[in-house]
């Protein structure tokens, strides 16, 4: 069970709402009605898919997707997100898929083959407008971003931007120091 | 007009590779000398009887339109400034314009009043230049949606805004176009031309006609569908708008269109030259300058690339995208056509500038357009009729054998034909084209044109898209490099009566920013690698050059100071299409820096970084 697949009411709904949204994992499900707000239609897409976590409605101003970096200290109890988790990180066909993804729905063509970067900004310099995490990369495909990101949340699945997620956390991995040089005079090797 | 990146690193062969690992090959003009010597091969050849079609605009001391006239010329009259004292130009005063992207476009002097366009978020400064330290009139930010800089492909730029009547007009780059009163900094009216949920932003420059404001978006890589406009300049309200593709009626093709060829005669042929109601996404946008003859009253304007670049998804001609149309300016109905690029294949939008120009050809003399393409050829055309009088390659190329003036088509080489699914190697020009938005000028003194140049070539590797309104629609990957020579750019002077280079400056980078050409007998322009040159218009000699920092992609213009002295202005900013992937994040020349930019641009980050400053010079 994961983020409704049929998210078509969150779309409806302002960003401001969509930003009220908080993930909780499955335990969190029967707990819904206690926090408030409307709640987002939490569906099972297919029986094989693992068991993470879904969102909810919090009703204030909570986000989507849980940033494990800044959770804050003495956050309300009541209301403490629990770090949601990609089923598809490091999961090498889903990656593979996700590259495809990436094609199919021109996110190549604005950010670069293999995420170097071009129209939009590059995955590959180590450096994230808006988080880097799998939530927040969620976040950033499912909602969209002021600088010219569409929100892909409602016209895709929910299935697939975990892909896309796990795709494009993948391209950042190779740590690269983009920006530095020294002094000395590097002859260009390899070709 | 995007740059791709390269899928992988790219891998360079042969003279290439060798060329690769060094430091940009460059002669002794270039960034790693500061020599101000000159490369250039010394001709004397000049072009008598050739004059400017359309006078300057306002007071020759003034730039009150982003050429400095209708024509299209960039040459100013002012004559202070000459070979014999251009050693002791220096800095006069300088100015911040607080954003750091690419500065394309140029300032505007109206009176003792300078107007600035920043990109975005497309500020503008109204200067004072009778007042020590040059303070601001106004400042005026406009409402301006920041998505819209996610939907522009090739950086936030701004070419510029237009004088008229107490007013400048310019685009917004979430599509729309302003009014601002120059004497108050107020804005008059404000009118949303383009969609920016299409892909539709504006960053060309607009000229006034007769009470109109001339506009057209950007967008070609976002499958728009082009098209131009008049608004009127009082009220803004949109006159007319006329697409580049589509049926007649849109298009504005009626009893006046006389193409010269005769295959570009035909009914709706801007949308049957398409596969199906592909036309409706199939760009053609108007991006670039614009030209007017008042005699003909027809304003001159170029199309970008048919979208997508992945040719096989739409056969046929692709009319009338890659073309120059010259439009009724009052109505905006199409009087002629002419496809300089039938069925692109290689991203050559035809958007450059187009130069209206007297000239004596073949002993007559011929009411000329000059247009430098991105397919790297130089087209002199007669400008009533649409007739291609001659064009020659201005850069090195190896797509077309040349062109046919019987038909006005080029001839089209088999092996550089690009196609779904393969990768084809090592064509020139390379997307950005032999020339791009950089301005070239004319001056009716030596009645050459001045030229920036590009020499670069790349692969091509097309591939099945899938329209998605807001994203690109590209479907092409085209890793760029150097051309053949060991240069990147040149900077030329071209006799457009023969269709022959008169000379070049060689230079590591491509020339990216524009010419501008005076009656001093010196010609201006600035370098991606941040210097701002000055050389000789008889024999292309540097005589002076000054590091301003940020690579130049901008336009000088001259104008005459309150104290009565000439002055010349020009921004730094790298950034643009070329710039655009470096501006963010200068790239290193490091083996271990994947980013393509380290192969397109070597060892660029040595020699620039961002920048947003408007440089003012004087004796």
């Amino acid at each position: 069970m994961r983020i409704s697949d049929r998210a078509t009411p969150l779309r409806a709904r302002s960003v401001a709402t969509l930003c009220a949204l908080v993930a909780l994992v499955a335990l969190a499900c029967s707990r819904s009605a206690g926090v408030g707000g409307d709640t987002a239609r939490a569906t099972h897409t297919s029986p094989e898919q693992p068991a993470v976590s879904h969102a909810y409605v919090a009703g204030d101003s909570l986000r989507l997707i849980a940033h494990d970096e800044i959770l804050p200290v003495g956050f309300p109890a009541s209301v403490k997100p629990l770090l949601i988790k990609n089923p598809y990180e490091g999961d090498k066909a889903a990656i593979s898929t996700g590259g495809k993804l990436f094609v199919a729905y021109n996110c190549l063509d604005c950010h670069g083959a293999d995420g170097s970067g071009a129209m939009g900004p590059s995955f590959q310099d180590g450096r994230w407008h808006f988080g880097g995490g799998p939530g927040e990369v969620f976040e950033s495909i499912y909602q969209g971003r002021p600088d010219g990101m569409p929100a892909w949340g409602g016209r895709i699945s929910n299935d697939q931007i975990w892909m896309l997620t796990a795709y494009v956390r993948s391209l950042s991995s190779k740590d690269l120091s983009t920006e530095n040089f020294t002094g000395k005079t590097i002859e260009r090797t390899g070709h | 007009m995007i740059v791709r990146r390269a899928a992988t690193v790219l891998i360079l062969a042969g003279l290439a590779c060798k060329m690769e690992s060094k430091p940009p090959a460059i002669d002794t003009t270039g960034s790693s000398d500061p020599k101000v010597t000159s490369s250039a091969a010394i001709g004397t050849s000049m072009v008598a009887g050739a004059r400017i079609a359309v006078p300057h605009a306002g007071p020759p001391g003034e730039w009150q339109m982003p050429a400095g006239d209708y024509a299209s010329s960039r040459y100013s009259e002012l004559a202070s400034i000459t070979p014999q004292n251009v050693a002791n130009l220096h800095v006069a005063w300088a100015f911040s314009t607080g954003v750091l992207r690419g500065h394309e476009g140029q300032p505007l002097v109206v009176g003792n009043t300078m107007y600035v366009v920043t990109p975005y978020p497309n500020v503008s400064y109204a200067i004072d230049l009778a007042q020590t330290g040059q303070p601001l009139k106004w400042k005026f930010r406009p409402e301006n949606a920041q998505q819209a800089i996610g939907r522009a492909c090739c950086d936030v730029v701004n070419r510029g805004a237009a004088y008229a009547d107490g007013k400048i007009f310019y685009n917004l780059l979430d599509g729309h176009t302003v009014a601002i009163d120059v004497a108050t900094g107020v804005q008059v009216w404000r009118t949303k031309m383009g969609d920016l949920a299409r892909g539709e932003t504006m960053t060309m420059a607009p000229i006034v006609v007769k009470g109109k404001v001339i506009v057209g978006s950007s967008g070609g890589e976002m499958g728009v569908r082009g098209w131009i406009a008049a608004l009127d300049a009082s009220t803004g309200k949109e006159v007319w708008r006329a697409y580049n593709i589509g049926p007649d009626k849109d298009v504005k093709v009626g009893p006046r269109f006389k193409p010269f060829y005769a295959h570009d005669s035909g009914t709706n042929l801007g949308a049957s030259s398409w596969p199906g109601d592909t036309w409706k996404t199939g760009g053609g946008a108007v991006w670039g300058w614009l030209s007017y003859d008042p005699a003909l009253n027809l304003i001159y304007h170029g199309t970008s690339n048919p979208g997508p670049w992945n040719e096989n998804q739409r056969t046929g001609d692709n009319k009338w995208t890659a073309a120059i149309l010259a439009r009724d300016a009052d109505t905006g109905e199409m009087v002629w056509a002419f496809q300089v690029t039938p069925h692109d294949m290689w991203d050559y939008d035809a958007v450059n500038e187009n130069i209206l120009v007297d000239l004596p050809v073949k002993g007559r003399t011929r009411k000329a357009l000059v247009h430098f393409d991105r397919n790297g050829f130089a087209y002199t055309i007669d400008r009533a009729t649409g007739e291609v009088i001659l064009a020659e390659p201005f850069v090195p190329m190896n797509w077309s054998t040349g062109i046919d003036l019987t038909t006005g088509r080029p001839r089209v080489v088999e092996t550089k034909k690009t196609a779904q699914d393969k990768n084809v190697k090592d064509i020139c020009p390379s997307l950005e084209g032999g020339k791009n938005q950089q301005p070239a000028a004319f001056s009716p003194q030596t009645g050459l044109f001045y030229v920036p140049t590009n020499n670069l070539c790349m692969d091509f590797q097309a591939r099945a898209v899938t329209y998605i309104a807001g994203t690109p629609f590209i479907g092409g990957n085209a890793p760029e490099k150097g051309g053949p020579g060991g240069y990147r750019g040149e900077f030329i002077a071209w006799d457009a009566t023969t269709g022959k280079k008169i000379w070049g400056v060689k230079e590591p980078y491509p020339v990216w920013g524009g010419a501008l050409a005076t009656a001093g007998g010196v010609v201006f322009y600035g370098t991606l690698d941040g210097w701002f040159k000055a050389v000789d218009a008889r024999s292309g000699k540097v005589l002076w050059q000054f590091k301003v920092g940020s690579g130049v992609v901008g336009n000088p213009v001259a104008y005459t100071g309150p104290d009565g002295k000439q002055y010349i202005a020009i921004y730094a900013g790298i950034g643009g299409d070329m710039g655009l992937l470096i501006a963010g994040d200068v790239a290193a020349n490091l083996p271990y820096d994947v980013r393509e930019r380290g192969t397109t641009l070597p060892d660029i980050a040595r020699w620039t970084s961002w920048g947003g400053e408007l440089f003012v010079f004087s004796l």
